[in-house]
């Protein structure tokens, strides 16, 4: 219990190549784990938004809305999982659906660890030393970043070259998601006034 | 039956009160605005209302003319430039006709004027007008005897055939005289006490956009021989303050550098200091009527480093104050009393602000509600470094109108100097300034920290302590934890 919850997560961030393997080939990752990752996610990212030190907060209290924090955070998560299946799967990559996520998932973990402290840290800041916030903060997103290219490597089996590669394809892959999703969302609407509008044309004749 | 009319009756008062109320407050055709920190704009009270119009068949001295500007001095005395009828009327503070200047003895023949389009009056009372079609700027004394006249500028710098055609006119206290004229886009021409052209003072920066160079480098050569110059655009309006700085507005669409303070040296010394520049609107329509930024075609210097700007794209009126902050803007077009046709120049009269409308031949005069008046009063206050009095005036002013950020930060300095630090801050905040609340914050830490540094040190001491001993412990006993996990 302690172990997968805590030590293993902890662990796989500071050694990216073991951890991901065990995640893969020990089946140590759970998928309880990764979502409870993703949901702290989003409360760390709610409570930045609305906590961090007014020096560093540049966001508009009267827009704030933790369910739009929500979203963008879970949404783009599946959306990059689904992408990355999408294209690892045609190209030779070992990683299942679930086993993405759950490296997503874990990878995503020092953005917590590091912006819930940060947060509280930075209402004690002077604005000379925002800098260090901001260094911090670039550092988790860095972090994230390289233990999302470790993770993909791994799982799928990949040469670096090769991760790089299918990332950057990820991201296009994602572009496309969208577009079509969009696409299909206007055809949707317009199809249903379509009928709305017939139904209306007869009910007035 | 009774109750029925009772009822009515009552139907019928409150009919009345709730028609009468804002019948009262539609006193303004206009609404008043600033920007705030998430550059919105922000509804204020109306800081000024139209008190009444003053027009030519009113003063007595038949129909205005298209006239093109007004000059009022320290003392309020009001002179109209009514080009169109080639004269200039002077007015005392009360509106009455001191004399009308008509023409003047130009060496023994009568001379007059031909369309003018500028006026200036100097501390010492002398009249400078802008004698457009006659191509010449004349000085005249307060009674309207010719002092000199500047025409024909000579100079390496100008071309052959340089057509001197003068626009706006300000002077110096050591009279020099600075002019706008027609087709120049070198900057303002500067010319000394004997009329002598010296050179140009703040050249407008041009810079062409992105797109614009991407198809320069596209054309070919007899293409670019065919394009636009990019030629600078013409200063609008200018004047002076006190200290000899020349204010200057031009209407140079995409910068944000509309309003310029020019030093001696002819640099812009402006701050811009608010959150947006200080360009008139920031927020407008791109498309259809009275879209576009704010075409700034005149300023007044009305003192304690406020300065108001007229803009003609949408007839509206903006004060500053010395940061470079929108302390309110108001105004629009119509035809009621208030907003305008054509305005073409703003003027402050004491505490009043004239603005006047070439379209309806007429002045407006606006008089200061409580509320701008606050405003006026506790800028210049604070402006001269007398906090103290200003936060009286800055409360006040938040009494009325709590979404004014300028009078947070105000009463957040003036807390600042007071050493109020932690009261400072949560001002700062509301005034949505960072730097000066990075500033009390960074004082109200080490009070704090100096405050508390025994109680700090104990508990680190303690911590440490507990930590030594705890480790002391389990080295000296090291079957214990052994023990306990099996």
């Amino acid at each position: 219990m302690k172990h997968d919850w805590i030590k293993f997560p902890l662990h796989l961030i500071v050694h990216p190549y073991d951890g991901f393997w065990d995640l893969k080939f020990e089946n140590k990752g759970k998928l309880r784990v990764a979502m409870t990752i993703l949901l702290l996610m989003v409360v760390s990212t709610s409570l930045m938004n609305q906590f961090a030190g007014f020096l560093v907060n540049f966001n508009d209290p009267r827009y704030l809305n933790t369910l739009d924090d929500l979203m963008f955070t879970v949404l783009p998560f599946f959306l990059f999982c689904v992408a990355n299946w999408s294209v690892t799967t045609l190209m030779e990559g070992e990683g299942k659906f679930r086993e993405i996520v759950v490296a997503t998932g874990y990878a995503l973990l020092p953005m917590i660890l590091v912006n819930l402290p940060l947060t509280f840290i930075s209402r004690f800041m002077t604005s000379e030393e925002t800098a260090f916030y901001w260094m911090l903060n670039s550092f988790a997103a860095l972090w994230f970043l390289y233990l999302l290219f470790v993770g993909n490597m791994t799982i799928h089996q990949y040469t670096a070259a090769k991760a790089v590669f299918t990332l950057f394809l990820t991201v296009i892959a994602m572009g496309i998601i969208v577009f079509l999703g969009a696409l299909a969302l206007t055809i949707s609407m317009d199809m249903y006034w379509f009928v709305y509008d017939v139904y209306r044309e007869l009910i007035f004749r | 039956m009774k109750r029925k009319k009772a009822l009515l009756l009552a139907a019928i008062i409150s009919l009345c009160v709730l028609t009468a109320a804002p019948a009262a407050q539609a006193a303004a055709p206009y609404e008043a605005y600033t920007y705030n920190y998430y550059s919105d704009a922000v509804a204020l009270p109306a800081p000024f209302l139209p008190e009444r119009t003053v027009d030519g068949p009113g003063l007595g001295v038949g129909d205005f003319k298209q006239p093109n500007d007004i000059y009022v001095t320290r003392d309020g005395i009001v002179y109209i430039l009514d080009s169109g009828n080639n004269r200039i009327i002077v007015l005392d503070d009360n509106w009455n006709v001191i004399r009308i200047i008509d023409g003047f003895d130009n060496n023994g023949t009568p001379d007059t004027f031909g369309n003018p389009n500028g006026i200036f009056v100097a501390e010492d009372g002398e009249i400078y007008v802008a004698d457009t079609d006659k191509r010449r700027v004349v000085v005249l004394t307060e009674g309207g005897k010719l002092v000199k006249i500047v025409e024909n500028p000579e100079s390496e710098v100008l071309a052959e055939n340089f057509e001197f055609a003068p626009l706006k006119v300000t002077a110096d206290r050591a009279d020099r005289i600075f002019v706008i004229a027609r087709g120049v886009y070198e900057g303002i021409m500067q010319f000394d006490e004997k009329g002598e052209f010296l050179g140009y003072v703040g050249t407008i920066k041009v810079q062409p956009s992105a797109a614009d160079r991407l198809w320069r480098w596209l054309a070919t050569d007899a293409q670019k021989a065919q394009m636009v110059l990019f030629i600078p655009t013409e200063f609008s309006s200018l004047d002076i303050d006190r200290k000899g700085f020349v204010y200057a507005t031009n209407i140079d669409v995409g910068s944000t550098e509309t309003i310029k303070r020019l030093n001696p040296l002819g640099q812009d010394v402006i701050k811009r200091f608010g959150h947006y520049p200080n360009v008139g609107d920031i927020r407008y329509r791109t498309y259809g009527r009275e879209s576009g930024p704010s075409k700034l075609n005149d300023i007044k210097v009305i003192g304690d480093g406020m300065y108001v700007v007229l803009d003609s794209n949408r007839a509206r009126v903006f004060t500053y104050n010395d940061e470079g902050e929108l302390l309110y803007a108001f105004g629009g077009r119509g035809t009621q009393l208030g907003v305008f046709n054509t305005p073409v120049a703003v003027e402050w009269q004491k505490d009043k602000l004239l603005v006047l409308d070439r379209g309806k031949n007429n002045i407006v005069i606006f008089k200061p509600t409580r509320f701008g008046k606050l405003v006026h009063e506790a800028t210049a206050l604070h402006y001269s470094g007398n906090t103290a009095a200003a936060v009286e005036r800055w409360e006040e002013v938040l009494r009325l109108n709590s979404n004014y950020d300028i009078a947070y930060l105000g009463i957040g300095k003036s807390l600042l100097m007071a050493k109020k630090n932690k009261e400072a801050m949560e001002y700062f905040k509301l005034g949505m300034s960072r730097k000066y609340y990075s500033i009390a914050f960074k004082r109200y830490r080490r009070e704090v920290m100096q405050e508390h540094f025994g109680t700090f040190m104990t508990t680190a001491v303690i911590l440490i302590a507990a930590f030594a001993a705890f480790r002391i412990i389990r080295r000296v006993r090291p079957g214990r934890s052994a023990g306990h996990e099996a």
